[in-house]
């Protein structure tokens, strides 16, 4: 009872009181603290007090626990589903955090559940390190080295039917901003006219920052098609990230600088230098999942979830609802969807999966395969008209012609 | 390279190398080995060490109380 001590107010009756009771030790921490609080504002505290509030607080500690036989996942999706009805059915697209247009309500909580291998609008929030989230010029850097740059971002593009030539016009200004670590266009140049050799199999002439080149054998539509290869050609960045928007954020010490990126490619970033990989995050699940793990995977799918009521308004869902979803969802050591593809398509039971979706299709494969029915889950014994196995249907009495043993039960 | 672990959503792994620990934590659940949630030998947050059969505790920040305490076990 050494904790005991820290407290002025905390005899060792009331100490005694706490103790004994079932609440777990953060909770009693908490009591001892409330005790504390009140008595210090009170100027004392009995101990009649004291067992009222610790009884108080046990009442309500084990009216919350769940009990026996309650059905958890009913529970749960009754509790995710009502509020779902109430989301918003096509705000597909609606202005999020930094003019980025993200998925939102009812589409995203299903593209949550059905584990869809890409999200509808991918984006990551990229936290930045050291100089680089207080620096204005260090953060874009690394937002140069993010966003995709194409051609048309650096000069222009112009075609001369006459030589069967393609010439590009290279802003100096762009080029020196975009390569912060050169000081040379010409220099630049050279490295866009590689990489365009490397792309389209073609030779460059670069002239200071003019390159032209033309197809190997003159011809108007290998011309018309190097220009549409051309505009497709990533020379500095992410591919699959389209934008990036940067963003000054208040933080308790201070302001740092966030990058919001519409496009994804998690494990990419990650290993960019000036990105903190430690608060990095994306909406893709299934990235968060290769790159992490399944563990950082619950925790996606419970943040997403949460957020994505949230924003609807619908935040009094209990956290523990989307806690059993996505702990259902991560139990086999990877992502399965809720629905036919997933969890409800891997049951034992050949009624349980039949009464879902797809119902002959089930039965069919039943019957050729010789499959057997337990009849021990919820739905086969609805279907059967039996009692089911949960609640007060799971509870058998049995009555003996011989007296128990002494004394009461247990419980 | 990065470092998977430092990653605030991922949870400390520790791998139970003690049998008696594991069968320890059978015991309170009363449960079996093959009871227990999984977790992908491949994957990137599980200590190197880790082979398929082990069992990983996993300490997490719990949204509901401090920490959490699970367990997953270690498939191929």
């Amino acid at each position: 009872m050494t904790e005991t001590d820290a407290y002025d107010h905390v005899t060792d009756d009331i100490a005694a009181l706490i103790e004994d009771t079932e609440l777990s030790r953060r909770l009693k921490e908490r009591v001892y603290e409330t005790i504390e609080e009140k008595a210090d504002e009170h100027g004392g505290i009995t101990t009649e007090q004291a067992a009222d509030i610790i009884t108080g607080v046990e009442n309500r500690y084990l009216e919350t626990r769940i009990e026996p036989l309650d059905p958890v996942g009913t529970v749960s999706a009754q509790s995710i589903g009502e509020p779902g009805t109430q989301m918003t059915m096509n705000t597909f697209h609606y202005a999020g955090v930094a003019e980025i247009d993200v998925t939102q309500g009812l589409p995203r909580l299903i593209e949550l559940v059905d584990a869809r291998k890409t999200p509808d609008t991918p984006m990551m929030t990229v936290h930045l390190e050291g100089e680089y989230a207080t620096d204005r010029e260090k953060a874009h850097e690394v937002v140069w080295s993010i966003e995709s740059t194409r051609i048309l971002a650096l000069g222009d593009v112009s075609t001369n039917v006459a030589d069967m030539l393609v010439r590009i016009d290279l802003n100096d200004e762009t080029l020196l901003e975009r390569w912060p670590t050169h000081s040379d266009p010409t220099e630049v140049a050279g490295i866009i006219s590689e990489t365009i050799e490397d792309a389209l199999g073609v030779d460059t002439r670069q002239a200071g920052t003019v390159i032209e080149f033309g197809p190997n054998q003159p011809s108007y539509r290998e011309l018309l098609q190097l220009v549409e290869q051309l505009r497709d050609v990533v020379f500095k960045g992410i591919e699959e990230v389209e934008r990036v928007v940067i963003r000054k954020e208040q933080l308790e010490d201070g302001e740092e600088f966030v990058l919001y990126t519409e496009g994804s490619a998690f494990g990419d970033v990650l290993s960019i230098e000036g990105v903190d990989d430690t608060r990095t995050t994306c909406n893709n699940i299934h990235e968060i999942y290769r790159n992490l793990g399944v563990e950082a995977a619950r925790e996606a799918i419970i943040d997403e979830t949460m957020n994505t009521l949230e924003e609807q308004g619908l935040d009094d869902v209990n956290i523990r609802h989307l806690m059993l979803v996505a702990d259902i969802m991560t139990n086999n050591g990877e992502i399965e969807s809720i629905g036919r593809h997933g969890i409800s398509g891997s049951k034992d039971s050949v009624l349980a999966r039949a009464a879902f979706e797809v119902t002959v299709n089930h039965l069919l494969d039943a019957a050729v395969h010789g499959e057997y029915d337990e009849l021990d889950g919820v739905i086969e014994n609805v279907i059967a008209g039996k009692p089911v196995s949960i609640g007060t249907g799971d509870v058998d009495l049995r009555m003996g012609s011989r007296a128990s043993g002494s004394g009461p039960a247990d419980d | 390279m990065v470092n998977v672990t430092d990653h605030e959503l991922v949870p400390d792994h520790e791998l139970l190398d003690d049998p008696e620990a594991v069968e320890e934590v059978l015991a309170e659940y009363n449960v079996s080995k093959t009871d227990l949630p999984r977790i992908k030998r491949t994957d990137p947050a599980l200590p190197d060490e880790a082979e398929p059969g082990d069992v990983v505790k996993i300490v997490r920040e719990s949204r509901t109380t401090d920490q959490a305490i699970v367990y997953r076990l270690v498939i191929s």
